[in-house]
């Protein structure tokens, strides 16, 4: 690929405060500030005019966390140009730049910035967050099974642990790869601008921050203990926590549903001159294959917990059978969001290591055009398969051989893009850096997670797993081992061009082992309770299963601890790191050729693209990769290092 | 008016990365591609986002329909039994006592006030088309406006009048569900539809810029389409 690039220039322009008075003083801090009043406000009025309240109402904590969600947006500013819009009072030029971030500093990370990076960026701190919250939920679950009788949490805490760690890192590993990469990286590797929206991109990451405190506070409304799929009735029985629980959803859907069509738009109408849809990198193609199951699944959600709202504060009956409702309409509709949700989240990290390999062995992707119909058939197939998740309940038996036959079908393009990425790597030249460790251990866990998988989907075989262990380490296998671990790998691949610094390979290392390790162990030690017959989701259990949970426990402790390491090699090397240059990896894919740190614009002459991404190996035509805009040079690095070409094609070592 | 798509130049760009700012073009100073790449990208952007919306609606109908073919313990369109308070029979079963239908007066009138609505921001657009200047287009965009608070007022007042309550079973938890749906897409199109009557009388559509009133135009026609769907089922399959 080629491109032109001059050097940035609006990074300097200095922003006046100008007119926009408090618009320009918005920040993260006015909206805690708006959204703690206008969610005290919710709180007096409703509770003074809701009958018999008391703070814990399901009535009076819905208007509460509605006053959050909308005061905070309304203080970050989220909706300053929708009003702005339909008052006739347009962003001026000015106000646009500021709205980027120029001249701003750091300070602009806790602003409302429409810079693509700058909201990459803003993702990959909140995913980190997020994470060390659901890890260290996880920590508390796996140091209460220790012992058959721990008496380290009570039971109902136990259980509100298990839903808020199973929640929080569902909307982790949703946006872990969307957010952060789908975002930097995305756009420049496509040769645009910046994302189709940019006001909306900044939405979408703000919506979803204001949705995390409702979810923590969920600890202070006497907790959901109805595990993370909160089915009906237990849901509509739980505590007012569970109100707060589904403010959380609502208000993620709307974050994930904007986030979904900005993507789509801007691969499909943002491209550079000659960046036809077949020469799109794979990682592009599986952010819009996500984002658009992300746009159709996500509606479901919304649905189902808004009845469920509805349920406990206004007394319908949609999923009470005492009055005339059914568990099984929220089962149904649930899961048809549910399990399209998992390739949501596994869409992109998988597209991320193809990427990745295809680098490392300087390699094309192997079976480029048979990767993407994959993930379009996974996309496909995974909103017929819902039911699998009910063979157990009761719901329509008829129907359990056709959905076991649809779920079997999935593994079919899940497979072939497996062999996609082992294709890609075989007889490849391999140079073997930290993100390849990740990509290697996303191959051994993905199989496991998926082999383990097809056990499920089958009938008679899920009769016996189903609600016990096994079904947990399947899916931490599948997401934690396959999904966060291509996540890692993107991480480690991409960190250079978002921090422009290189990551301290050595600790990287040590991290990767006490990880890969701690994976196995734990979820070994799961595999085992679930054949020994151990459920899901108890707080005590019998001594016969304390070995088992014994080995599950201390692999968790090492994974943690591994992830202790990488998340202090990342914050150190973020701070202390060797200076990268623009192309650490001789990658061939666009957002490689601009400088690092990237300038606002990425681009500000139009790149032109005239190869296939992965040209690694073939020698260059003549006159083929001629920009025609300008000629340039390979970027000049910024702030040290120089761009070391596109010569590197063979292997090399670490 | 044709819209033909231009290269734009490489100078002045904002801050995301687009052209300089077009003379008469709306939002002046904001994002300033062309016509064409603008209304190609909102459109976009407009039918998936209609698209996500309608899977929505076929989830409401779904409900209505499976609960409706279910009707677990009889208590699809009639409950005389409370969370609160439930009454059964001797054996405990629940008594199964039929509730008042919905008056479809109500629901009729709010789907005719949506779709003149959307018929009025349709003239609207016509007007920007053709160039018939700043007062046609907001007159007509005006007018659409007075339908549509008619509708969400309508709507309102309709939350008075039902003669049942959520308590009331599944029909009448289905049927307050869609009422509620279509307030908020009510409101969400009152929104817009105040926009494009304040920006219509500033001159903001004039030339090229007609485009965008076709883009309200699509989600006020879906908009009306959504609601008269909810308002026959409502209306038919009690």
């Amino acid at each position: 690929m080629t491109t032109a690039v001059a050097p940035p220039l609006l990074e300097d322009t200095p922003i006046g405060p100008k007119a926009g008075g408090f618009y320009r003083h918005q920040s993260v801090w006015t909206g805690l500030g708006f959204g703690i009043f206008l969610g005290f406000l919710a709180w007096l009025i409703s509770h003074a005019t809701v009958q018999g309240s008391n703070w814990g109402t399901d009535m009076v904590v819905t208007c509460t966390m509605v006053g959050w969600v909308v005061g905070f947006n309304i203080g970050v500013g989220t909706f300053n140009a929708p009003i702005r819009w339909m008052l006739g009072h347009d962003q001026t030029h000015e106000d646009e730049l500021y709205a980027a971030g120029v001249g701003q500093g750091s300070s602009r990370y806790l602003k409302f910035c429409t810079d693509h990076k700058v909201v990459g960026t803003q993702y990959l701190v909140l995913v980190m967050v997020l994470f060390g919250v659901g890890g260290t939920l996880a920590m508390m679950i796996r140091t209460q099974l220790i012992t058959p009788h721990s008496t380290f949490l009570d039971p109902q805490t136990y259980n509100a642990i298990v839903t808020i760690h199973g929640m929080v890192m569902i909307i982790a590993t949703i946006i872990m790869v969307s957010g952060p990469f789908a975002n930097f990286i995305m756009p420049i590797m496509i040769g645009a601008k910046d994302m189709a929206f940019p006001r909306l991109n900044a939405m979408s990451f703000w919506v979803v921050v204001s949705a995390v405190p409702c979810l923590l506070a969920t600890f202070f409304l006497g907790g959901v203990n109805a595990g993370w799929t909160t089915y009906a009735p237990l849901s509509v029985q739980a505590p007012a926590a569970m109100d707060a629980f589904a403010m959380t959803i609502i208000t993620f859907v709307v974050s994930v549903t904007i986030a979904g069509v900005n993507t789509i738009v801007t691969v499909v109408t943002m491209r550079a001159k000659g960046m036809t849809m077949g020469r799109l990198p794979i990682f592009t193609w599986g952010s819009v294959v996500g984002g658009a199951l992300g746009l159709y699944a996500m509606p479901a959600f919304l649905v189902v917990m808004t009845m469920m709202i509805t349920d406990r504060a206004t007394g319908t009956s949609f999923f009470v059978p005492e009055v005339g409702g059914s568990q099984w309409l929220y089962e149904n509709i649930f899961w048809i969001m549910g399990h399209p949700e998992v390739y949501v989240i596994l869409i992109p990290p998988v597209a991320a290591v193809l990427e990745i390999a295809s680098t490392f062995a300087r390699k094309p992707v192997f079976g480029y055009k048979v990767a993407i119909a994959g993930f379009v058939a996974i996309a496909s197939l995974s909103i017929m398969v819902w039911a699998h998740h009910m063979f157990t309940t009761g719901w329509a038996p008829n129907l359990a051989a056709p959905f076991m036959l649809t779920t079997e079908l999935i593994s079919i393009p899940t497979g072939i893009i497996f062999l996609c990425t082992i294709g890609t790597l075989w007889k490849g030249s391999i140079w073997t850096r930290l993100p390849m460790y990740f990509v290697y251990l996303f191959v051994w866990n993905f199989i496991i997670g998926g082999v383990t998988g097809i056990y499920l989907s089958d009938v008679p075989a899920d009769q016996f797993f189903h609600g016990d262990m096994f079904v947990t380490a399947h899916f931490h296998y599948t997401l934690l081992g396959g999904a966060m671990i291509g996540a890692t790998a993107a991480v480690c691949y991409w960190f250079p061009k978002v921090t422009g610094r290189m990551l301290n390979e050595g600790i990287g290392k040590v991290a990767f082992w006490m990880i890969a390790i701690g994976i196995q162990v734990t979820y070994f030690g799961q595999f085992w309770e679930g054949f020994q017959g151990m459920a899901r989701r108890v707080a005590y259990y019998n001594p016969h299963y304390e070995a088992a949970n014994q080995m599950s426990t201390a692999g968790a402790y090492l994974l943690m601890a591994g992830w202790l390491v990488f998340l202090y090699m990342m914050l150190s090397s973020w701070r202390h790191g060797k200076i990268a240059p623009a192309n650490p990896w001789h990658a061939k894919t666009l957002e490689w050729k601009v400088p690092t740190p990237v300038p606002l614009e990425n681009f500000l002459v139009d790149p032109v693209v005239t190869s296939d991404p992965y040209t690694y190996g073939e020698g260059v035509p003549d006159g083929q990769e001629v920009p025609a805009t300008a000629p340039a040079p390979e970027p000049e690095l910024v702030p040290a290092g120089s761009a070391p070409g596109d010569e590197h094609d063979g292997g090399g070592a670490s | 008016m044709a819209i033909t798509e231009t290269d734009h130049g490489t100078d002045g760009h904002d801050a995301h990365g687009h052209g300089p700012v077009v003379a008469g073009a709306e939002n002046p100073g904001g994002e300033h591609e062309t016509a064409f790449r603008r209304d190609q990208k909102e459109r976009l952007m407009l039918w998936l986002l209609i698209g996500g919306d309608g899977l929505f609606l076929v989830l409401e109908l779904f409900t209505w329909f499976y609960l409706r073919a279910l009707n677990v313990n009889g208590l699809w369109n009639g409950a005389a039994c409370t969370k609160a308070n439930p009454c059964t029979d001797g054996l405990g079963n629940p008594i199964n006592a039929p509730i008042t239908k919905a008056d479809p007066k109500h629901a009729i009138i709010i789907a005719v006030s949506t779709v003149l609505a959307a018929a009025f921001v349709w003239l609207a657009e016509s007007a920007a088309r053709r160039d018939a200047g700043k007062r046609a287009v907001s007159a007509m965009a005006g007018i659409g406006v007075l339908f549509i608070l008619l509708a969400v007022g309508w709507q309102i007042y309709q939350f008075q009048v039902i003669p049942f309550t959520t308590i009331d079973g599944a029909y009448a938890s289905t049927y307050i569900f869609f009422m509620g749906s279509t307030l908020a897409h009510l409101i969400l199109l009152t929104f817009i539809m105040l926009g494009l009557w304040i920006r219509a009388s500033k001159g903001r559509y004039a030339g090229a810029t007609w485009y965008r009133v076709r883009l309200i135009r699509f989600f006020a026609v879906w908009i009306a389409v959504s609601t008269v769907i909810l308002v026959a089922v409502g209306a038919l399959f009690y």
